[in-house]
């Protein structure tokens, strides 16, 4: 498995398709997110961006490999295996540009609460930040693997389908992202660092369900 | 673990709905075998190499069996970011191979396949061919127990393609068993264990003996042995003519891509026997009549 992830993550970064999502994410953050604004607002945003950007990455890492290619690899390890190491290199990925993000974050903001009366420490403030983010990086790759090959194959159909998953993953109560997200937005009103433990879990839980279904279907349909 | 590939009862569709693009599958690859499969273009002979290489599922039946496997697509595409030998290496450390040992394996293969000088090229700029020769190398270089060929010589030059058959008769001999698919009827011939024919979504064992200008071309060895002396087992299968003009002279023919084989198992057979010629036979009908 080490061998078949480090391939597909030098697959994923010689083919420098990396970088439209990496730009994009840097834009989201240098429009909503300014130094000495309050901390678990931004950290709030910052996980909350974060989503749209794994999906994308999850959709380059499932079809940066050609189909031929892919084949062979798949003949070694087996499909599940194959699609499997594209989608955790994707998560790895979003996971890593999350923390450098969130640790950003929370050294540029201003420690207080969003009415500036309440002093939020740093140090916690952060840490449910990096729940936060882990929760939106789990749930942006169960969006792009479920809208991805091998469930969604014409790309005409997968691409808007994964920006309106991806959305309503952010906006819709009852997901585990908007909860996370909404949990610091209202910690930043109240000035109680929340720590999404539960948001997280279910992350966790629905993105391991939703692989569990991409890389059982990888041999059965057609590349 | 069992290494014998089995399909019982295999189908094989696209969709739910799907026509059925294979049926009713019953084959049993054991290790060693050489299987030709034949069958017009769209018959779903690539579809049955994929579920022979496990890559896709059958919609029903059972495939058991888990041999560890190699496939070699029918084009090979360029656009992989890596050099050959980046993509080799990696793919050596995909099969099982320490990354040096990969490195080690990768170079030793392409100089076989007369690729070595496009070692360090990136893929995106090698040709058709080498891209192919890139394929085949991935595919063989950690010496997989199941080795899945479609129309893996397309592409090749005529040395790689000769290079590509010796390849396929070490492994044989070593103990991979390969299933192949090519539209060149002189590929292999008189070497496979069996030749299969994809016919209405069905799979047919051909039973009749080729035609005789099928014949690839040949190589006869003139050989002594111990007087009386049975063959060495690789080289009785490996032989398609054996004859002994004077006692303990042996003339055996085999065909080119088996040359390497026979004389191994001649100079390793204990007592070892003495090779006294090696001549290439041109190949064609004219073989026989000129003998």
């Amino acid at each position: 498995m080490t061998a078949l992830l480090r391939y597909q993550a030098a697959l994923l970064v010689r083919s420098q398709r990396w970088l439209p999502p990496f730009l994009l994410y840097v834009v989201f953050l240098g429009i909503g997110v300014q130094g000495g604004q309050p901390i678990l607002d931004s950290l709030g945003y910052t996980a909350a961006a974060l989503l749209p950007v794994t999906a994308w990455l999850v959709r380059i890492c499932v079809t940066n490999e050609p189909p031929a290619a892919r084949s062979c690899v798949s003949a070694a390890v087996g499909p599940g295996r194959a699609h499997l190491a594209a989608l955790l290199v994707a998560l790895g990925t979003a996971v890593a540009l999350g923390v450098v993000a969130t640790v950003v974050v929370t050294l540029i903001s201003n420690p207080a609460s969003a009415d500036l009366q309440t002093r939020v420490p740093r140090l916690p403030a952060g840490a449910a930040g990096l729940l936060a983010v882990l929760a939106c990086a789990l749930l942006g790759t169960a969006v792009g693997a479920l809208t991805t090959w091998p469930l969604l194959r014409s790309t005409g159909r997968a691409i808007p389908a994964m920006l309106l998953a991806a959305l309503l993953s952010v906006v819709v109560t009852g997901s585990p992202a908007q909860a996370a997200v909404s949990g610091l937005v209202t910690g930043s009103n109240s000035g109680r660092v929340p720590m999404p433990v539960l948001p997280l879990a279910a992350a966790a839980l629905l993105t391991a369900a939703a692989i569990a279904v991409a890389c059982a279907l990888t041999s059965r349909r057609s590349p | 673990m069992q290494r014998d590939l089995r399909l019982d009862n295999v189908g094989r569709r696209y969709g739910l709905r799907g026509p059925w693009v294979l049926r009713g599958i019953h084959l049993t690859v054991p290790p060693g075998t050489l299987i030709r499969i034949e069958g017009p273009n769209g018959t779903g002979k690539s579809t049955l190499l994929r579920l022979l290489a496990r890559i896709d599922a059958p919609s029903e039946g059972r495939v058991s069996g888990a041999p560890r496997t190699a496939y070699v697509p029918e084009r090979f595409p360029t656009a992989l970011p890596f050099t050959a030998l980046g993509y080799l290496t990696h793919l050596g450390t995909v099969h099982g191979l320490s990354r040096p040992a990969a490195t080690r394996a990768a170079l030793e293969w392409l100089d076989r396949f007369g690729a070595a000088p496009y070692a360090r090229t990136p893929m995106a700029q090698l040709s058709k061919g080498s891209s192919q020769k890139v394929a085949v190398v991935q595919a063989l270089l950690a010496e997989p127990e199941l080795l899945v060929l479609d129309e893996a010589w397309t592409g090749l030059d005529s040395d790689a393609r000769a290079e590509l058959e010796r390849a396929v008769a070490e492994r044989t001999a070593g103990g991979t068993a390969v299933v192949f698919v090519d539209h060149d009827p002189r590929r292999l011939a008189g070497v496979p264990d069996a030749t299969y024919t994809v016919r209405d979504s069905g799979l047919d064992l051909r039973t009749e003996q080729p035609p005789e200008e099928a014949a690839g071309p040949r190589v006869t060895v003139v050989a002594q042995g111990p007087s009386g002396g049975q063959l060495p087992g690789d080289a009785q299968r490996a032989v398609v003519a054996a004859e002994e003009p004077a006692p303990g002279t042996h003339r055996l023919t085999v065909p080119a891509s088996h040359s390497d084989i026979l004389l191994r198992a001649l100079l390793t057979a204990r007592p070892p026997w003495h090779v006294v010629s090696v001549r290439q036979e041109p190949a064609g009908p004219d073989t026989e009549s000129r003998r």
